[in-house]
């Protein structure tokens, strides 16, 4: 669970409603590291739920920041939507410290979203929520004809790969032609 | 690679199959689509690593893109079959793997352009896929066949032929393998000279084709391991002689008990048939 709000990343973060610590919580007080996405809402998380991404993990380990530090530079994420990197957090916290079960029924459900959510968790580098986005993406074609998966995946013909692939050569044909067309106009 | 996601026998678009008609492309919410190839690599990888064996199958006949995205993967070896007779069949099991065997069978005899996958557990099926196909079943097949080859990177193990039709395809496709049977429905002397001339059984050798040796001018012996002719009246003795193969059933042979006398000489002096072990003759003439 992780709290957000709306701001800058810059702006200080309202004090959010944290995970629930476990009975058995460590005496020595939990660091709390802050991200934003694209939509610069800051997410307060755990050190312990991040250690889920490899990426951040690795981002903070030498940092030795202080909470005020924290606070002051959340981790940037432009490239991940707002949404997505809350059912990222919302998952790390909900698995912090836990192997996640062979069949994780706190993974967001919806398909719209399912793309965006891979891209995000490949790039944080979250193994074990990416694994169960892999069985997410292949569970949707289970018992599908042909047809059905080309739609489901988006997978092109042979003959529309092989279009696409004459208009990109073509278009990189013509600004190829465009750029030295440039570069004869600024040397006269 | 996972089976999980047990299913009934049979599409899970019933209705779809009945009227032999593909969805419109509108049926498809947009929502409920991915655009898969646009994955980062090793995201692409792991979700086809998912795959059960028809879906990978499937996949890879979408495009060559998808063919070539499924080759990457190092899948572990299978043992596959294939069955040319009145049903075409291609089997998959998973050396020392679960009690499983995928197949992919069309009914060549019938009027049907259907191609029915089919996964059993032990005997009983554990679900089934109808894939109609626009065009030629058979060449369709075929193409199956070869994506399977060439995706599980694994050789056919085990070749039936039954049909005169496929013999020259599967020269040209995979000419050697550890069994090839050729069945009494090949009955052109032409073709056998081509099965015997340019596909090779390594380990084991099976004819049943009715033959004679008026039809067939096979001067080269056999190479593989183990040879059982049902009807050898061709099979001469040169051909015995100076095969190297280490078991040898002849049935209906035309051998004259002088043959059989060169043949034993010849085996117990060792100056031939040096790697035979076990030969069994069965003929007309008495000894």
């Amino acid at each position: 669970m992780s709290s957000t709000e709306q701001g800058t990343s810059s702006a200080a973060p309202a004090e959010p409603t944290t995970a629930p610590e476990s009975a058995a919580a460590p005496e020595v007080p939990e660091s709390f590291y802050y991200v934003h996405g694209k939509d610069k809402v800051v997410h307060k998380v755990s050190a312990g739920a991040l250690q889920h991404s490899a990426l951040i993990h690795g981002m903070i380990s030498n940092l030795g920041y202080t909470e005020e530090q924290a606070k002051a530079n959340p981790f940037p994420f432009e490239n991940i939507d707002g949404d997505i990197l809350q059912m990222v957090v919302d998952w790390c916290n909900q698995h912090k410290g836990k192997p996640t079960p062979p069949e994780d029924t706190n993974l967001p459900k919806q398909k719209e979203k399912l793309f965006d959510l891979v891209l995000a968790v490949n790039y944080l580098e979250i193994k074990e929520l990416l694994t169960y986005c892999c069985k997410q993406v292949a569970m949707m074609v289970k018992g599908k004809s042909p047809e059905e998966i080309r739609e489901i995946w988006m997978i092109p013909t042979d003959a529309e790969d092989e279009a696409a692939e004459k208009e990109a050569k073509k278009r990189a044909g013509k600004e190829a032609a465009g750029e030295t067309a440039a570069a004869a106009g600024d040397a006269k | 690679m996972s089976a999980a996601g047990k299913r009934k026998a049979g599409m899970s678009s019933s209705s779809q199959r009945k009227n032999n008609k593909l969805p419109k492309k509108s049926e498809s919410k947009p929502q409920n689509r991915i655009s898969l190839l646009k994955l980062p690599r090793v995201v692409l990888l792991e979700v086809v690593e998912n795959l059960d064996f028809f879906e990978i199958v499937i996949f890879s006949l979408l495009s060559k893109r998808a063919k070539n995205i499924a080759k990457l993967i190092p899948w572990r070896p299978l043992t596959i079959r294939l069955k040319l007779e009145c049903s075409l069949n291609v089997t998959l099991n998973i050396p020392n793997g679960p009690d499983e065997t995928w197949s992919i069978l069309y009914n060549n005899r019938g009027t049907s352009e259907v191609l029915h996958f089919t996964k059993l557990i032990d005997t009983s099926v554990d679900h089934s896929l109808s894939v109609k196909n626009n065009g030629n079943a058979i060449e369709d097949f075929k193409r199956i066949v070869e994506n399977i080859y060439e995706v599980f990177q694994s050789p056919i193990c085990r070749i039936d032929i039954c049909d005169e039709q496929f013999v020259e395809w599967i020269i040209k496709f995979q000419p050697a393998a550890r069994y090839f049977w050729i069945h009494n429905d090949v009955t052109s002397g032409e073709t056998l000279d081509r099965v015997f001339k340019s596909l090779k059984g390594t380990n084991y050798f099976f004819s049943k084709s009715t033959i004679t040796g008026e039809e067939t001018t096979v001067t080269e012996p056999i190479p593989s391991r183990v040879i059982r002719l049902t009807y050898s009246s061709w099979f001469t003795l040169p051909l015995i002689l100076n095969g190297s193969n280490s078991v040898m059933e002849l049935y209906r042979s035309n051998l004259t008990p002088k043959d059989i006398n060169t043949i034993l000489k010849e085996w117990q002096m060792g100056t031939k048939l040096q790697n035979l072990e076990y030969l069994s003759i069965e003929t007309s003439s008495e000894v």
